[in-house]
């Protein structure tokens, strides 16, 4: 819920500040950086299901395009504030950069409430979206994806309207697409995996083995199953993973000491993450509480399932035997726990970097889409560890280098490429 | 009344009626019968292509079947040597004989005999009738040969009318007079000049005066003599003959003696009580008669029906109004087929078989009209009658029963279980075994549904809904098993007549002394055969009325359908576990849910089955049934949705294959691609339209056909204006408010708010203490002022199945609260489930409790929980002994957290927003500040004022919203001042009275009491100038503009 008074794009102003000051930028970048190059407000006239006519008002804010095309996606949602879509849309630039590929930042929102709205009411709405701004829009432009409460299908429709007014085939203008449709191979494994390929190199740069690398994961859903999958492929053992159930409304932890048997559990587990508590305990893991999964004696820890997992209050749980924290969530960790966790000397790979693989695989498909030519799902995966890997390792440097936290540095390389672009380019 | 007077009442009059009216029937039998005999003599003697000799055989068939023991009867026409008999004829003793002259000689005779002895009558084992009757026709038959040899058609001289009037002048003078009246109408509706004479002629005329006398309405008319009366007879057929055409009248007499044939009919539909046989036995008579449909005029024909509706469905006049265009004469015969009770009994079908008789004859008349409607079917139905519960337990001497419900709540409650083991071991009578058999066997072995059809259900505006049980009966194993089964079911449905839970109910509704009579409902169940089960492709209920809307987009008369797959039970019931799918018909696409992730979490997973293996009710989960079948499970691919990708999709109708597939429950396909809604929406608007209230309709669907089940009146609050939520309360005072799902309402001056804590409520670590929750919470709603304290807890109160989701209350446990406020935190692990449509939901909505979910974690809602912790907990105070559940309900009284305020909770259903506050005790202050601009406006010198004082309530500052305010008003004296002064009191008193309404909501006729007091008055220190003067009582001066001092 936002606190009366809270503005995220003001937080994401401050945030900027922080690391435009530790980069010493110039005052010009900085005021190119600090607000949106072009915010499109429009509204959405849409003729409803009843003949009534309903106007919903639009945004599409494009912060910066100085490294490639503006990639965001957009939202549904009735107390959408423009304010919320400039935050957003900034820190789409900086996560685009931090992977370093070639796309800038952008978001968009329309108000509306999609429980209020029929299937017919949103194909309208979005195919009247991108009419208003459709000479905004574009491969080569700004490419949008699904966001809260709009879907794949909201995509298609979006796509659909924009090569009819195009005149032709551009299914590079929007990611997230199914597969049949143009969408990529990999997209489901992407973000899990992206954990781990940063995951086996930090490992490597920290000088531990894999192999005996033990791990506790909260979280069981697509990016959770998919980093643990990959971890144990890898060799190292998950002892314990925690999900949402349904029946009883609670988080539990699964633990089980010699490692869980991940097939063994996929198979007992519903489509959101929800492990069969019965089943589970007959195959011989222990049922635990939810928060329990921190408390684990564990190397790592991998929070991939809520926002703020890790908070000032139970930091303290962590054991002594955790070295590194790796996060598939967003925001998983509270700025307070993590200045503590600093002090506890345990390294954190910060969200942005380290989850990065979606939205990498999103310029995949996107990429994909314009050569109109699709890459087998080993390709999408190989070029996905290339890239997160050299992502990474720009970061670690740069870390080691100036002995910083690796999430200041992240911050520091993806705000620095932006800046830089602006420079080269002559804007500033 | 007392219940025994009642059933003593009852016997009595069920014997006096046994003895008199049966006679009077019976005569009137063998009425019909003459005149079916001369009405075919009158049509054979005019058939000119019959030879002699064959129109004398089938006069001669004609004649036994008038005779009152028609099957012995025999019958033979000697006539100039010839003889026409009927095949049975012998001539035994038991002989009845008369002469046919022709032409003044003796020709021949007519006898009729009958084959086997019977008892003494008027003549030997005739009666006097039937002598007359052989007499008339040995008559007719005289001049009829004498006119065929002549050949001279008698028709020539005489209309075939006219020989009825012959007949009847001799063998019935009752029937001729009923005929002439029925002319004199007829006449007199096509306005015949000459029959209003005559009917002026016969009202009254002074002999000595030539002007007709005032006919008055308010004098009985002189009675005319006998013989007058037939000379009128003999008048009005004249008429009749000389301005109608000869064809007409014939037409008329034939169309009127058939109309006669009813009479039996109609005089046994209209006696009150008339037992089932014997009603039964008339109906069949009538309808024997191959012409019986056209027999009828219309007006007996509506009254034999409303009188029968009356018999049978209710007395209410509402239902019988609409019932008598829709239940035809005929459907009582099939309905009769189907209905079982006492021979001698006078019971009804009861409110549940009346609501779905009556929509299954509607909606079969609307079938002409919209051929859509085509397709709708009706489980076979058999139905029990109401008195079969008093003769179960007369029968069984068990009267002591039916006092039970004056007892103590808590002994009710213990007693039950007794009562329904003494109820399942009473034994029925043979009449009612019999007929249990009878529907055994026209049913073969399908499963049915024993449902209560109680005569108080769906009346009063009072929906019994759920109160009593129904029960499903797999009806499987041996003849005797089965009817065992059967009529344990039926006890056992009696048994819950007696429960504390619609004994509750029916105290509330002042209904408690209305003795309770049960009708049965037995139903077929609508489903297919899936394996081991037996299961309807998806059933649900369906409301005319949307009482509760997801999206203001919907509106009220959108109506609302709430679905489950298998049986319907999971839809009426509320289930803790599940999710049953609600839909706007007339606005499928505005969902509750939208996002894919939600759609699926509310998705229901579960369904009720009947285990023909096992005889149970079961609850399986819904996709491994439909795995394990696929689609052999009647109409799945219109039920589930497919999940693949992260989106929901329709299943491709040949690609389909469930065994792989990942389904979800959504009923798309059902929604958007067959007619199923239209076809809902089309039968409530007929149904509402019809029955003229909005409706609630429970249905089935076997994957060929859609079922209706039943069809009542949807309980509903009466429309509640709208009042804006107040902007101006401070946040402190704000207890919670909520943005979703909110109904209209406005409550006020609530005293207590009981609070189960959610967490607290979760802490509980056995089943037991969360029941003794729910029983404390009901000893509180019995101890609690009535609708002066609001519920609030977690998730789902009065959930069935897993009652860690919420409180397991019962109806009885909540009535006396004025709202439900039910807490879904996230966190606290709650999901909300919408109860809208269940019965636990009809229950609020009837007993006007209502209701709200609260979502204290979404933005924009608050929930100021710390506020119920400011005071201490007084539940204790009130139930001593309780201190272990402290932790869990707290007791706030409301006063101790506002500082002597009250609670007001506005709900703006149109603005989808509801806010509760703490209010404090302003009352006093508002009236101070009012009295004193009253002061400021009033000029003390043009209405003679010497001055205001104010005394009373407002004075010492304990006005509460309802109070006066009294002013004592020092004036000169001066009458004329006074008149307009009171007239500006009046002014103000009609704003005030607003203003308070706007304020509190409360109305009252006036708020100003003005006490005046002139010099006078002061000096003789009278009762209101002794305020100014007394020490103690003392008046607070106002001062006063203008004024001096």
């Amino acid at each position: 819920m936002a606190e009366e008074g809270f503005n995220a794009f003001k937080m994401a102003q401050k945030q900027f500040d922080r690391i435009a000051d530790k980069l010493d930028l110039d005052e010009g970048t900085r005021k190119i950086l600090r607000k949106p190059i072009r915010e499109y407000h429009f509204n959405i006239p849409v003729k409803m299901d009843d003949g009534s006519t309903q106007v919903f008002e639009a945004f599409r804010i494009q912060h910066n395009d100085a490294r490639g095309p503006c990639k965001g996606g957009i939202r549904f949602h009735p107390q959408e504030t423009v304010d919320t879509v400039r935050a957003l849309a900034m820190w789409m630039t900086w996560k685009t950069a931090v992977a370093n590929i070639p796309l800038g930042g952008g978001k968009g929102g329309v108000i509306c409430d999609p429980h209020d709205l029929s299937d017919r009411e949103q194909e309208r709405i979005c195919r009247g979206y991108v009419r208003e701004i459709y000479d905004e829009l574009g491969p080569d432009k700004d490419i949008p994806a699904p966001d809260v409460m709009t879907t794949a299908q909201h995509m298609l429709w979006m796509m659909d309207e924009y090569e009819k007014i195009n005149g032709s085939k551009n299914p590079g203008v929007i990611t997230g697409k199914p597969v049949d449709m143009g969408g990529s191979l990999g997209r489901t494994e992407a973000t899990g995996y992206g954990v781990i390929y940063v995951l086996r190199e930090v490992l490597k740069e920290m000088d531990l083995d894999i192999n005996e690398m033990t791990a506790s994961v909260q979280g069981f859903g697509n990016v959770a199953q998919h980093a643990v999958e990959l971890f144990i492929e890898y060799g190292g053992t998950v002892v314990s993973v925690s999900c949402w159930d349904q029946e009883d409304s609670c988080a539990y932890s699964y633990f089980r000491e010699d490692g869980i048997d991940l097939e063994e559990l996929r198979g007992i587990t519903d489509r959101f993450g929800s492990i069969d508590k019965k089943k589970a305990k007959e195959k011989g893991y222990t049922r635990r509480s939810g928060e329990d999964w921190i408390k684990d004696d564990v190397d790592i820890l991998i929070p991939a399932a809520l926002e703020n997992a890790i908070t000032e209050d139970n930091v303290e749980d962590i054991k002594d035997s955790v070295r590194l924290i790796i996060s598939g969530a967003n925001g998983p960790i509270t700025p307070e726990a993590d200045e503590m966790l600093e002090e506890m000397d345990i390294v954190v790979i910060p969200d942005f970097l380290a989850n990065a693989g979606g939205v990498t695989c999103s310029y995949f498909e996107q990429v994909q889409s314009n050569q109109n030519y699709y890459w087998p799902k080993e390709e999408v995966l190989g070029k996905l560890d290339n890239m997160m890997t050299d992502a990474f390792y720009e970061v670690w440097e740069l870390a080691k280098r100036k002995n910083i936290r690796v999430r200041d540095a992240a911050y520091m390389i993806s705000i620095d490429r932006v800046a830089e672009a602006c420079k080269k380019r002559g804007w500033v | 009344m007392d219940d025994d007077v009642n059933v003593e009442n009852r016997i009595e009059k069920e014997i006096e009626d046994k003895i008199t009216p049966r006679k009077e029937l019976d005569e009137l039998q063998e009425r019909v019968k003459e005149l079916n005999c001369i009405y075919g003599i009158s049509e054979i003697v005019n058939d000119y292509n019959l030879s002699l000799g064959e129109a004398l055989q089938e006069i001669v068939e004609l004649l036994p079947p008038s005779w009152q023991y028609e099957d012995i009867a025999c019958a033979r026409i000697k006539l100039n040597g010839e003889e026409y008999k009927t095949d049975d004829f012998r001539e035994t003793e038991w002989k009845q004989q008369s002469i046919i002259e022709v032409g003044g000689e003796l020709k021949g005779s007519l006898e009729v005999c009958y084959l086997e002895e019977k008892p003494e009558m008027d003549e030997g084992p005739f009666l006097i009738e039937e002598r007359r009757l052989l007499n008339t026709v040995s008559d007719l038959l005289g001049r009829f040969v004498e006119e065929r040899r002549v050949k001279k058609q008698i028709s020539d001289e005489k209309q075939d009318w006219e020989v009825i009037i012959d007949l009847l002048m001799r063998t019935d003078p009752k029937t001729l007079l009923r005929m002439t009246r029925k002319m004199v109408y007829y006449l007199y509706r096509h306005e015949n000049e000459q029959i209003s004479m005559l009917l002026n002629d016969v009202c009254p005329i002074e002999p000595d005066s030539d002007t007709p006398k005032w006919c008055g309405i308010n004098m009985p008319n002189p009675k005319q003599d006998l013989e007058s009366l037939k000379e009128i007879q003999r008048g009005v057929f004249q008429i009749a003959k000389d301005s109608l055409e000869p064809e007409e009248i014939s037409e008329l007499f034939h169309r009127w003696l058939k109309e006669d044939k009813a009479r039996p009919l109609l005089l046994a539909s209209q006696r009150k009580g008339i037992p089932l046989v014997e009603i039964t036995d008339e109906l069949n008579r009538f309808f024997d008669k191959a012409d019986a449909n056209t027999a009828l005029a219309p007006e007996d024909k509506m009254a034999i029906r409303t009188a029968l509706i009356q018999r049978f469905f209710t007395d209410r006049l509402e239902f019988i109004n609409i019932a008598k265009n829709y239940i035809q004469l005929d459907d009582f015969v099939s309905l009769l087929k189907r209905l079982i009770g006492p021979a001698q009994g006078a019971g009804k079908v009861g409110g549940k078989t009346s609501g779905a008789y009556l929509a299954y004859k509607i909606l079969q008349r609307e079938k002409d009209r919209h051929t859509d409607l085509k397709d709708i079917k009706f489980p076979k139905s058999w139905y029990l009658t109401s008195d079969s519960m008093l003769d179960l337990i007369h029968y069984n001497d068990l009267d002591e029963v039916i006092h039970i419900k004056y007892l103590d709540p808590d002994r009710i409650r213990q007693e039950q279980p007794f009562l329904e083991q003494i109820m399942k071991n009473a034994v029925f009578t043979s009449e009612i075994v019999e007929g249990f058999k009878k529907i055994l066997r026209d049913i073969d072995d399908n499963p049915i549904i024993v449902r209560s059809s109680s005569l108080l259900e769906d009346n009063f505006g009072a929906a019994f809904s759920g109160k009593y049980k129904s029960l499903f009966l797999s009806n499987k194993g041996s003849e005797e098993e089965r009817l065992n089964a059967l009529m344990e079911a039926v006890a056992e449905v009696y048994a819950s007549t007696f429960g504390p839970d619609p004994i509750e109910y029916r105290r509330e509704k002042g209904m408690l002394d209305f003795s309770e009579e049960m009708g049965i409902l037995i139903q077929e169940v609508v489903g297919k055969r899936v394996g081991p089960y037996y299961v309807p492709a998806y059933a649900g209920v369906a409301f005319s009325k949307n009482e509760f809307r997801w999206s203001p987009r919907i509106n009220r008369d959108d109506g609302i359908i709430r679905l489950v797959p298998g049986l319907g039970t999971r839809a009426v019931d509320r289930v803790g576990n599940d999710y049953p799918i609600l839909v706007s018909p007339k606005r499928p696409e505005l969902r509750v849910n939208t996002l894919v992730e939600e759609r699926i979490k509310y998705s229901p997973r579960y369904m009720d089955v009947i285990n023909l293996e096992t005889g149970a009710i079961e609850t399986v989960d819904a996709i491994e049934i439909y795995k394990e079948y696929g689609e052999k499970f009647p109409f799945l691919n219109k039920i589930v949705s497919v999940y693949e990708d992260g989106e929901l999709r329709k299943p491709k109708s040949f690609l389909f294959d469930p065994e792989e597939e990942d389904m979800i429950v959504t009923f798309d396909k059902l929604f958007e691609e067959t007619d199923f809604l239209l076809l809902m929406c089309k039968i409530m608007d007929i149904l509402e339209s019809k029955i003229e209230t909005p409706v609630d309709v429970e249905f089935a669907h076997d994957g060929d056909n859609l079922y209706i089940l039943q069809c009542r009146p949807q309980s509903q609050t009466q429309q509640i204006k709208r009042k804006p939520i107040p902007m101006d309360i401070k946040n402190k005072d704000k207890l919670f408010s909520s943005k979703k799902f909110v109904t209209t309402g406005h409550l006020e001056n609530i005293e207590y708010i009981v609070y189960v804590s959610p967490e607290g409520y979760a802490s509980l670590d056995s089943e037991r203490k969360m029941r003794k929750v729910a029983e404390i919470v009901g000893e509180l709603n019995n101890y609690l002022p009535e609708k002066r304290f609001i519920l609030m807890g977690p998730g789902r109160w009065g959930s069935r199945g897993d009652i860690t989701l919420g409180v397991p209350v019962k109806y009885r446990d909540i009535n006396n609260t004025s709202l439900i406020v039910e807490i879904a935190k996230e966190k606290g692990g709650y999901l909300p489930e919408l109860s809208f449509g269940t019965h636990f939901f009809q229950d609020l909505v009837e007993a006007d409790i209502k209701y709200l979910p609260l979502y204290p974690d979404e933005s924009g809602n608050i929930f100021n929980e710390e506020l119920l912790y400011r005071s201490e907990n007084r539940l204790t105070e009130i139930l001593p002994g309780q201190e272990d559940f402290e932790e869990v309900i707290r007791l706030v009284r409301v006063s101790d957290i506002s500082s002597g305020g009250s609670l007001d909770v506005v709900m703006d259903g149109e603005a989808n927003e509801a806010l509760a506050y703490l209010r404090s005790p302003d009352h006093w202050e508002w009236r101070m500040n009012k009295v004193e601009t009253m002061a400021d406006e009033l000029d003390p010198d043009i209405y003679g004022i010497k001055g205001l004082y104010i005394v009373g309530s407002t004075k010492e500052g304990t006005a509460c919203s309802r109070s006066d305010i009294d002013l004592i008003v020092h004036y000169t004296g001066e009458q004329e001042k006074k008149e307009k002064l009171e007239n500006w009191f009046y002014e103000w008193d009609k704003k005030l009275v607003e203003e308070n309404k706007n304020r509190t909501g409360i109305e009252v006729d006036k708020i100003l009491d003005i006490h005046f007091i002139t010099d006078e008055d002061i000096k003789e220190n009278t009762s209101w100038a002794s305020h100014i003067n007394s020490r103690y009582r003392s008046a607070r001066e106002i001062p006063l503009d203008g004024s001096d001092s």
